[in-house]
């Protein structure tokens, strides 16, 4: 197998590998940035909203950096580490300040300056944004910025695994899709920005390629996950593409209906009917599913007809634009058709406020595939962006400090074993391929660790799960090309699933109370006595082992949250 | 409102490197909603795992989905399976790879060269070093923001390039998606490069033929020909740099004094200006086979009406 060697290999492309490949290629080290997909082409592109920023001289008169600390730790219930969403928050004008200097497009103010909008959760106007296509802008100019420095780019390079030598992380072993050849790449750290993980949900806003692969490399190699069990959820999602259709829909006065034309909404918020917080009408709709009163394939309708086409065209473009492309439908003419999906994974690999992970020195994680505690048990809108470029730049700077003080580091003993067990699906003769198991544990996920949780649905899940975690053993790969084999990752991108939903799922059902994303039926109310702590996981073998942490309080006491 | 399922036929062209190219068929249920990229994935997790294509985003913003639809260059996340059926009038959607582009694997091809081209244009701006090191700021009117954002849109799918026809027999031509990054960045007031950019840009500009095809495939309407028509105009400033754009800014000088004398373009003369009475009758004689240089050498114009106030406009060339 071929060997590589470099300082850092940061696992990502997105927004968050690329700053932190940025931060250490400026500082001289010598970096590869390995991705399963061309840089441009990962999740960040799909971001529409925008990327909240408090910035000096440029936000509303009235608002101040510790405004934003406490939306964000109110915005998260609570479980936000505030020392977290303090870093956040301060280093977010300069953020924006170093993307717009790098040429990124954002909309302007008449007199030239950055314009600015209100998003949800937030006391004054601070998100920034370049039209609804603001992560393609970013992502598109960082791409731009960091392929103009000494990095060395393998896209479309599948990561298989983590390398740990002497209790410490050593390189990955990836595989290049096109040759499906491996190789080992050695560092002496590895920066995890794997992005989400939206896939393991039958139903999900995210892209096609997040399977989280980033969160099950970790638990493979020893390190924890922290609050897996906190999945966001948003209630308009367009079926059957699931693409987002944003809340401004409903703030512009859009109708949720059944297939009778009732207005449900009605029954479960009266006051603030379609309005009503985010959870709240995922679970209406979903019940108005269930109990029968949806339309066929699952879904509501989401009027805005009653507005009338110069409005709807002036106000909701996006949602016009995506009715018509993706659906086939002209929302001026007729409702579009919306349900709930998966859309962000607050939980992730257990890291500080530097990105480094307590359990494996060496091993770094920045972006989604990361918990920093920023989002606590539910990201406010526009924060995530952030997150990726804020945290993506601490954790590069800390890999660069890492790397003065760290020692050369010795070989990994054995990685072909990495590539014999991604090639044991391809060896064997018959059992499942990976489409059967992947169906099966989408649809697990989503009915029973979604939206509505109880004990029961939980410990169905837990047994479903490490079912097919053992069917999956038995998972071969039909294809025998040697060439961009897709089948074949797809089935390692399953093995990936398969770890982490047995992880969610066992903490979903260990967490007895209702906080931010995470809904028990059984336990309607957050209980602050018990449970105002991060859970850390681990997996062993088919055990999954939990510990906890404390939340980092620095000055906002929790109190009710309601809006 | 239809809800009716309906079954489509999807005829896909497959190669791989050990079995070579062959047509596969199948049949998937769609609704009146379903994307092609969705066809394409229940075709991969239920019927033939081994079918290989590129799919991220499923809303046309990553730029991996681009291929052939019904000969069409799209992207598949873009298209509505029975739009398709509705469009042609048959049950059988074709899907192929995108042109121009080597294939690896059923639908994947390799973009090394489309990526190639964009590198070539320096995809990235170049700010002053006050602003690099936070001494200042840029400031950026919002009708500029909005004028470069429409060229800044490009996804990188290679439709266009898979589409147009310079960059087949012209080795020197950037192509459509480089010239619109490279005009993004070429007009952007915050940019500290514009000669060296201009020196890229602008020979290349003039090897476009104006077909129109990156106008069409673009799923941004990013219309690259655009990009390219803005590039030309700054010959005249930087002088032309190459074998093309001296040709190019002769022609567009011909075709200036053309509308000056007479209102109206007059073709032969134009020719004879740009390519010089010689290389004109060689090509003359080339055309002459399809009758068209009759047509250029015959037509003689008559003045229009106004053409002295047109004159005055265009500033009384002498
Ligand atoms: C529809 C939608 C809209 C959104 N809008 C907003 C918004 O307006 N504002 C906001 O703040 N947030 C928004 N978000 C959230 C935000 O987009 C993401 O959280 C963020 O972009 C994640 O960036 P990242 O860099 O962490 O990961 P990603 O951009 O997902 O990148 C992950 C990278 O890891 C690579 N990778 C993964 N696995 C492997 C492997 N095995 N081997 C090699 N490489 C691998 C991928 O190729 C990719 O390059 C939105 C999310 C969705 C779904
Ligand atoms: S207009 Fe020019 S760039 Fe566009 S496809 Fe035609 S030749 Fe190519
Ligand atoms: S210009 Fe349009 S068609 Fe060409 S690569 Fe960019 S987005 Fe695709
Ligand atoms: S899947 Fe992203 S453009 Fe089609």
């Amino acid at each position: 197998m071929e060997k590589l060697n470099y300082d850092v290999v940061v696992v990502g492309g997105g927004l968050a590998g690329l700053m932190t490949a940025h931060e250490v290629a400026s500082a001289g080290f010598r970096v590869a940035v390995l991705s399963k997909v061309f840089p441009t082409r990962s999740h960040s592109a799909c971001a529409e909203g925008g990327i909240a920023a408090y910035m000096d001289g440029n936000s509303d008169p009235s608002d101040s950096p510790e405004f934003m600390v406490y939306d964000t730790v109110k915005g998260g219930d609570y479980l936000v580490d505030q020392d977290a969403a303090e870093i956040l928050s301060y280093k977010s004008g300069e953020i924006v300040r170093l993307l717009e200097s790098w040429g990124a497009l954002f909309n302007r103010q008449p007199d030239g300056r950055v314009a600015l909008r209100y998003f949800g959760g937030q006391t004054y106007p601070r998100t920034r944004f370049v039209g609804d296509k603001t992560g393609m802008a970013l992502l598109h100019t960082i791409y731009e910025r960091v392929s103009g420095l000494n990095v060395d780019f393998f896209s479309e390079w599948f990561t298989l695994d983590l390398l740990v030598t002497d209790r410490r992380v050593t390189g990955v072993v990836a595989m290049e899709m096109k040759s499906m050849s491996p190789a080992t790449f050695g560092a002496k750290a590895v920066v995890l920005a794997t992005g989400g993980n939206g896939m393991l949900y039958q139903h999900t806003t995210n892209s096609y390629i997040n399977t989280g692969d980033g969160y099950a490399m970790a638990l493979r190699a020893g390190a924890a996950l922290k609050d897996p069990e906190f999945v966001q959820f948003h209630p308009t999602a367009l079926y059957p593409s699931d693409i987002l259709i944003s809340e401004a829909a409903r703030g512009e006065g859009g109708i949720l209906k059944n297939n009778k034309g009732e207005r449900f909404m009605t029954k479960y918020a009266p006051m603030k009917l379609d309005l009503a917080p985010r959870d709240v009408v995922s679970r209406a709709i979903l019940t108005e599913v269930a109990e029968g009163r949806g339309f066929p394939g699952g879904y509501v309708q989401l009027d805005l007809t009653h507005l009338g086409e110069k409005y709807i065209k002036e106000r909701l473009a996006l949602a016009v634009e995506a009715g018509r492309n993706f659906a086939g439908v002209d929302p001026v003419k007729e409702p579009l058709p919306v349900r709930p999906a998966q859309h962000y994974y607050m939980g992730g690999v257990d890291v500080d406020v530097s990105g480094a992970n307590p359990d494996l020195p060496g091993l770094f994680a920045a972006g989604e595939a990361a918990c920093v505690s920023v989002h606590g048990a539910n990201r406010l809108g526009s924060n995530s962006l952030l997150e990726t470029l804020v945290f993506g730049r601490e954790t590069g700077q800390a890999v660069v400090k890492f790397l003065e003080n760290s020692k050369e580091v010795r070989d990994a003993p054995n990685p072909e074993k990495v590539v014999d067990d991604a090639y044991s699906f391809v060896k064997r003769e018959s059992g499942v391929h990976f489409g059967e198991v992947m169906k099966e544990l989408r649809k697990t996920m989503w009915e029973d660790v979604g939206v509505f949780r109880d004990e029961e649905r939980l410990k169905r899940a837990v047994s479903k799960v490490t079912e097919l975690r053992k069917t999956a053993v038995n998972m071969y790969v039909t294809d025998r090309s040697k060439t961009y084999n897709t089948e074949f990752f797809n089935a390692l991108e399953l093995r990936n699933m398969l770890d982490q939903a047995v992880v969610i799922a066992t903490t979903a059902l260990n967490r007895t109370e209702s906080r931010g994303a995470h809904y028990r039926l059984d336990f309607p109310k957050r209980d602050d006595k018990q449970w105002l702590k991060h859970t850390l996981a681990y997996l062993r073998g088919n055990t999954v082992e939990i510990t906890y942490k404390p939340v980092k309080i620095t000055k906002w006491m929790p109190e009710e949250r309601v809006y | 409102m239809k809800e009716l399922d309906k079954e489509v036929k999807v005829k896909v062209k497959r190669f791989s490197e050990e079995k070579g190219t062959w047509w596969q068929e199948y049949t998937v249920k769609v609704d009146k909603y379903t994307q092609m990229t969705e066809v394409l994935k229940r075709i991969k997790e239920e019927q033939d795992p081994t079918l290989s294509y590129r799919a991220s985003c499923h809303m046309a913003v990553c730029g991996s989905c681009g291929m052939r639809i019904n000969g069409a260059p799209r992207l598949a996340c873009r298209t509505i399976a029975l739009e398709e059926v509705d469009r042609t009038g048959s049950d059988t959607i074709v899907v192929e790879p995108m042109d121009g582009y080597p294939v690896l694997k059923d639908l994947v091809v390799d973009l090394t060269d489309f990526y190639n081209r964009m590198y070539k244009v320096k995809p990235r701006l170049h700010p002053s070093e006050d602003v690099l090191k936070g001494k200042s700021e840029h400031r950026l009117k919002p009708e500029d923001q909005s004028r470069l954002w429409k060229f800044a849109q490009c996804i990188w799918c290679g439709l266009c390039v898979s589409s147009c026809p310079a960059v087949r027999i012209d080795v020197e031509f950037l192509g459509p998606a480089a010239h619109a990054k490279g005009y993004r960045f070429l007009s952007d007031p915050r940019d500290t490069s514009f000669e060296e950019r201009a020196k890229v840009l602008i020979d290349s500009a003039w090897r476009c033929t104006y077909c129109y095809m990156c106008y069409e495939v673009c799923p941004r309407d990013i219309e690259p020909v655009e990009a390219i028509k803005l590039t030309r105009t700054y010959t005249t400033k930087f002088g032309p740099t190459g074998d093309a754009s001296s040709f190019g800014e002769r022609h567009s000088k011909a075709v200036e004094e053309s509308i000056a004398e007479t209102g109206m373009l007059q073709g032969g003369k134009v020719y004879v200006k740009t390519y010089g009475l010689v290389n004109s009758l060689i090509s003359m004689i080339e055309l002459m086979k399809d009758g068209k240089a009759t047509k250029l050498i015959m037509e003689r114009q008559k003045k229009v009406r106004g053409i002295d106030e047109l004159r005055k406009l265009l500033g009384e060339k002498q």
